[in-house]
């Protein structure tokens, strides 16, 4: 009984993000595992299918290429963020001039949305008049336009763009993790003769172990997950180059109608698919704190 | 114990609290429009209008404040222009139980809004001069003896292109066949080079709507259903296709078409073909109205019927319309929304659409009386003897890509054409087959089926 009641204020606190999350999380989970047993328009009688939905799936090869983009983006924005995002934290939690104001520049685009930052982009990259090819063109760098958005070059451009808008958010996280760093190991290091290569190496990184490790699951699920920018972009073409799987989704419960060409929704083969997508991104984070283990022991 | 009961209750409390903060504020601003009602100022009544029509915003917005302005029932509207996102906006808007009240249909989508459940009847509505006044059209505003919509104005198709470029060029007049097109794409491009222009551009960010706009309309004019169905065997069979998807190719790869195509949205080329930087590209009979308000063109273009595959005319181009405005039926102010309507559908407003070349009228009651178009480009767009109204064919949920995206791919990647295009008829068959059996789709072959007796039926 007293176990109970010391417990009970913990469950108060809890009690409101339970309830959202039943009712914006379970609820929906559990709407979209019914209907993956369905054919679905949204509309009309729903019909069980059984298993039809993932035999189908198996064989959609639009899908299984998406999965291959989205590792290729989401490699590509990791490979690009978080060793910037590093570097970046690391400068500017030293004690240089105008910090504070560089750290602001830098998080900016955190707060930016998504598709606003990806229309101005699209004035940046477009291939006939672009800011950027004007520019390349101007300097002589290439000889003719290049085509950004492209077949060869749009998954490029989109990580670039996912890349600079995600820098700032992990470089504040990371430059937080650095302030929990107590001064008097680096000065014992200062002592033992380390340098700043050594110091950064042998002290920021192993101390840093648990805020890294936090970070990169973070980037890892958001790079999985995202697609605004490529929904404004590219709406995942040229020709699928550049569809991720969440967009792929999302294009099943909501697919692009022309005016004059009505497209239906395809409910219960985009739970299925939704479905297996959240098993890939739940699976590829599970092996990441497996192998990351190491990261979160802080000698 | 006492120290987890205190917190508890301070937790409920707060809680209670917030939500006592919550009702006095809205306590209050009913107080305030309670005191304002009580000092004569009536309650508005206000409802959303939403449309992806843009190239007649500037007019609509005149006409909706006019009506904001002036109507007795203290109805307020509000006027929402969404961008290619439409669709997709309203489909969440309807999930989400926030649709608008009233909202723009098209022939392509009202079958589809129909079997939502999206619209409301407006029988009730509709007055005996009203009735009269605008024509039944089974599948396009009619659904099971009921009305959903009215017309108001119908969309051609044709190929819009930049007369300045073709004089600058050489070419006398707009391509009339596939291998006119191709031809005088290179020949633009060649004429264009010290400005950076290109021949010719589709809006393939969105294949479906380059191809929607294009090929479909090549296809019909040449005898083929524009979306690739076959009235006469009710089968779809892809192969009208295939001239024309060569055609694109050979545009891209002479280097004639606009680089970055793929990845440009119908709005973004407009404002090329506007600076003059686009030869010829082909779309809806709204482009008047964009290039008089919307990107106002720094050229001389005109517009003309579509290039048949052969240069031979064995169909009817599209003429497009039907429906206009749709209350939908999770409204609870339908009357308002009525109102609204029935106020947007009055002949004047109608008239002035027509005469001032936003869309061609459809209601033979406002054709008869009205003056031609005032707007630069709409003579070109005007229905003549090969324009008809093609039936409605049927939507189906294909796996795998779709036959524009298909084409599209051939257009950048090459392949096997032919077997791209059984490889679609198989796919598109079977979809076919399933909506049948399962009962979503009836349609019944008609061997007696003449594309070449579709036009006519506007202009001789």
């Amino acid at each position: 009984m007293r176990n109970l009641k010391q417990k009970l204020p913990g469950f108060w606190f809890s009690l409101p993000s339970l309830v959202l999350t039943l009712i914006f999380s379970v609820y929906p989970i559990g709407w979209a595992m019914r209907y993956m047993f369905y054919d679905y328009k949204g509309y009309g009688t729903e019909r069980f299918v059984g298993l039809d939905n993932f035999v189908r799936l198996l064989s959609d090869e639009a899908y299984w290429n998406s999965v291959v983009n989205t590792f290729v983006y989401a490699g590509g924005k990791l490979a690009i963020t978080l060793p910037l995002s590093l570097i970046l934290a690391v400068i500017l939690n030293r004690g240089i001039r105008g910090k504070g104001f560089l750290r602001g520049v830098y998080f900016l685009p955190t707060i930016i949305s998504a598709s606003v930052m990806s229309v101005v982009f699209f004035t940046v990259f477009n291939s006939y008049n672009g800011v950027l090819n004007q520019l390349l063109v101007r300097y002589g760098i290439v000889e003719r336009n290049v085509d950004w958005l492209g077949v060869d070059k749009a998954m490029l451009t989109v990580i670039l763009i996912a890349a600079w808008g995600a820098i700032g958010n992990y470089m504040l996280l990371l430059i937080a993790g650095l302030q929990s760093i107590p001064d008097d190991i680096y000065e014992s290091a200062s002592l033992d003769g380390a340098n700043a290569w050594q110091k950064f190496i042998y002290v920021t990184i192993p101390m840093l172990g648990p805020v890294l490790q936090m970070v990169i699951m973070l980037a890892i699920i958001n790079s999985l997950k995202g697609y605004e920018s490529i929904m404004v972009l590219t709406e995942g073409g040229p020709i699928g180059k550049t569809e991720v799987m969440f967009m792929y989704v999302y294009k099943l419960f909501f697919p692009i109608s022309t005016s004059s060409n009505s497209m239906e929704q395809q409910l219960g083969y985009g739970s299925a698919v939704g479905f297996v997508t959240a098993i890939i991104v739940g699976v590829v984070t599970l092996f990441y704190f497996r192998l990351s283990k190491r990261l979160n022991q802080v000698h | 114990m006492k120290k987890s009961m205190a917190v508890s209750l301070g937790l409920v409390l707060s809680v209670g609290l917030t939500a006592c903060s919550s009702n006095a504020s809205n306590g209050s601003s009913t107080d305030q429009l309670s005191q304002s009602t009580g000092a004569g100022a009536q309650e508005k009544t206000k409802i959303s209008y939403w449309t992806i029509d843009r190239h007649d915003s500037d007019y609509i917005k005149q006409v909706i404040d006019e009506f904001n302005a002036t109507n007795t029932d203290n109805i307020e509207v509000e006027y929402v222009v969404k961008a290619d996102d439409y669709a997709q906006a309203l489909d969440l808007s309807f999930a989400a139980n926030q649709a608008p009240d009233v909202f723009r249909v098209k022939e392509g989508t009202i079958q589809t809004y129909y079997k939502k459940g999206y619209m409301a009847p407006i029988d009730e509505y509709l007055t005996d001069a009203q009735k009269q006044e605008f024509m039944v059209m089974p599948n396009l505003n009619q659904f099971d003896g009921k009305m959903y919509s009215l017309p108001n104005y119908g969309s051609t198709m044709r190929l819009i292109y930049n007369k300045d470029l073709f004089d600058k060029a050489g070419i006398q007049n707009p391509p009339t066949s596939l291998a006119e097109m191709v031809e005088d794409a290179k020949l633009l491009t060649e004429a264009g080079k010290d400005i950076g222009a290109y021949g010719f551009a589709l809006p393939f960010k969105s294949p479906n709507s380059a191809w929607d706009r294009s090929a479909r309309v090549i296809a019909e004019l040449s005898g083929y259903g524009g979306f690739g169905f076959d009235f006469k065997t009710a089968q779809y069979d892809f192969t009208g296709f295939k001239e024309i998807a060569k055609a694109f190719k050979q545009m891209y790869d002479d280097g004639s078409a606009l680089p970055g195509m793929e990845a440009l949205d119908i709005d973004p080329l407009r404002a090329q073909f506007a600076e003059g930087k686009i030869g010829m590209y082909m779309s809806y009979s709204s482009e008047p109205g964009v290039y008089k308000s919307q990107f106002p063109a720094k050229i001389n273009w005109a517009a003309a019927p579509v290039p048949t595959i052969d240069g031979t005319v064995k169909g009817a181009s599209g003429f497009l319309g039907g429906q206009w405005l749709a209350i939908s039926a999770n409204s609870d102010k339908k009357d308002a929304a009525w109102k609204f309507i029935n106020y947007m559908y009055g002949d004047q407003i109608l008239q002035d659409y027509h005469e001032q070349g936003y869309g061609i009228s459809m209601v033979s009651q406002i054709i008869a009386k009205a003056k031609q178009p005032d707007i630069n480009g709409i003579e070109g767009f005007l229905p003549n003897k090969d324009d008809g109204v093609w039936p409605i064919k049927p939507t189906v949920n294909v796996e795998g890509a779709g036959y524009q995206e298909t084409f599209f791919k051939y257009m950048l990647q090459g392949g096997d054409l032919d077997k791209e295009v059984e490889d679609l008829n198989t796919r598109y068959n079977a979809a076919f087959a399933k909506a049948i059996e399962t009962g979503d789709v009836e349609i019944e072959a008609d061997p007696g089926f003449d594309p070449t007796k579709l036009g006519g039926a506007f202009a001789q």
